[in-house]
């Protein structure tokens, strides 16, 4: 399957109208379209695959009764999305902001040293985009969070 | 904090994170590799590694974030994880820590092995291994369906 495979990890995300949310995660947040696969017989079947970066996404319809989009569950998330970015996650933000996304954080640095923003797309799945602004360490974040970290590298 | 970290990740939502720590390394071989906890012992943020990807252990923190087990079972969101091993042995051994198989381990037309499993919670998983690499061409004569590269 080409190099769309080529990462370990690839969310699959469940929308109600998996084209349109297509044409919004390229507008709003940049992925790529790589593939899609239809039912030439136009049944509910549906298989998209995108790429940021190195990484892959798949899109697909509600084709069981345990598959729903957050726009079927009154905004509920089981998985949440999460990006990194390696510039300008203000300008990434209202880019977003401008494709219709719904920001319901607005960009802010963390103690952990990465400014982030959230926001839901229009089935309201819940994206969480980040960059990291600053190199904090174990010491600093525990001082800053009061929390007890273990694994900080 | 210095990760270097994927251009994307995954938060996943339980009801128990701590549990779920446990039973993603013995299941599926996940490797824990950050837990930061709350003042009263609880799981605030975990993350764990999945070959070169990056989940997130998480808990219900808010009322748009719910465990398929608070759910009937549904997922908005899974995760497929690609493998370069032996796929019908990452299956015995998921089976054999409580994982609950929805596909038995088979070769796919698009040129993979593949099974799918519910964990703990009931997020759904699947795993697979590249057997064959096809063209969009290929894939769409194998498999009856039309595969194209756009909307």
């Amino acid at each position: 399957m080409s190099d769309t495979d080529s990462q370990t990890l690839t969310p699959a995300l469940i929308y109600r109208d998996p084209k349109a949310a297509m044409a919004f995660l390229e507008r709003a947040f940049g992925f790529e379209t790589v593939m899609v696969i239809e039912d030439p017989d136009g049944g509910p079947s549906f298989h998209g695959e995108m790429r940021l970066g190195g990484s892959s996404l798949r899109i697909g319809a509600e084709w069981s009764a345990g598959h729903a989009s957050p726009l079927s569950l009154n905004g509920k998330n089981t998985q949440t999305l999460a990006i990194q970015v390696e510039t300008d996650v203000d300008a990434h933000c209202a880019q977003a902001r401008a494709a219709g996304a719904d920001v319901f954080a607005e960009p802010e640095t963390q103690f952990y040293g990465d400014r982030t923003y959230r926001c839901r797309d229009p089935e309201g799945h819940i994206w969480v985009v980040a960059q990291t602004v600053e190199v904090v360490t174990r010491e600093q974040a525990e001082a800053a969070s009061g929390l007890m970290i273990t694994g900080w590298s | 904090m210095e990760h270097l970290r994927p251009s994307v990740m995954v938060g996943i939502c339980y009801r128990d994170p701590r549990a779920a720590l446990a039973w993603l390394e013995a299941a599926f071989g996940f490797e824990t590799c950050l837990v930061i906890e709350g003042p009263d012992g609880g799981i605030a943020h975990s993350e764990m590694k999945v070959g070169d990807g990056l989940i997130m252990v998480g808990h219900e923190w808010d009322e748009h974030h719910r465990s398929p087990a608070a759910l009937g079972g549904v997922n908005t969101q899974s995760a497929h994880v690609n493998l370069d091993e032996d796929i019908d042995a990452h299956f015995a051994r998921a089976r054999a820590a409580g994982a609950k198989i929805f596909r038995e381990p088979e070769d796919q037309f698009y040129g993979e092995r593949l099974y799918g499993a519910y964990d703990l919670e009931g997020h759904q998983w699947t795993f697979s291994r590249l057997i064959k690499a096809l063209s969009l061409e290929e894939m769409s004569a194998a498999g009856g369906v039309l595969a194209r590269d756009h909307l």
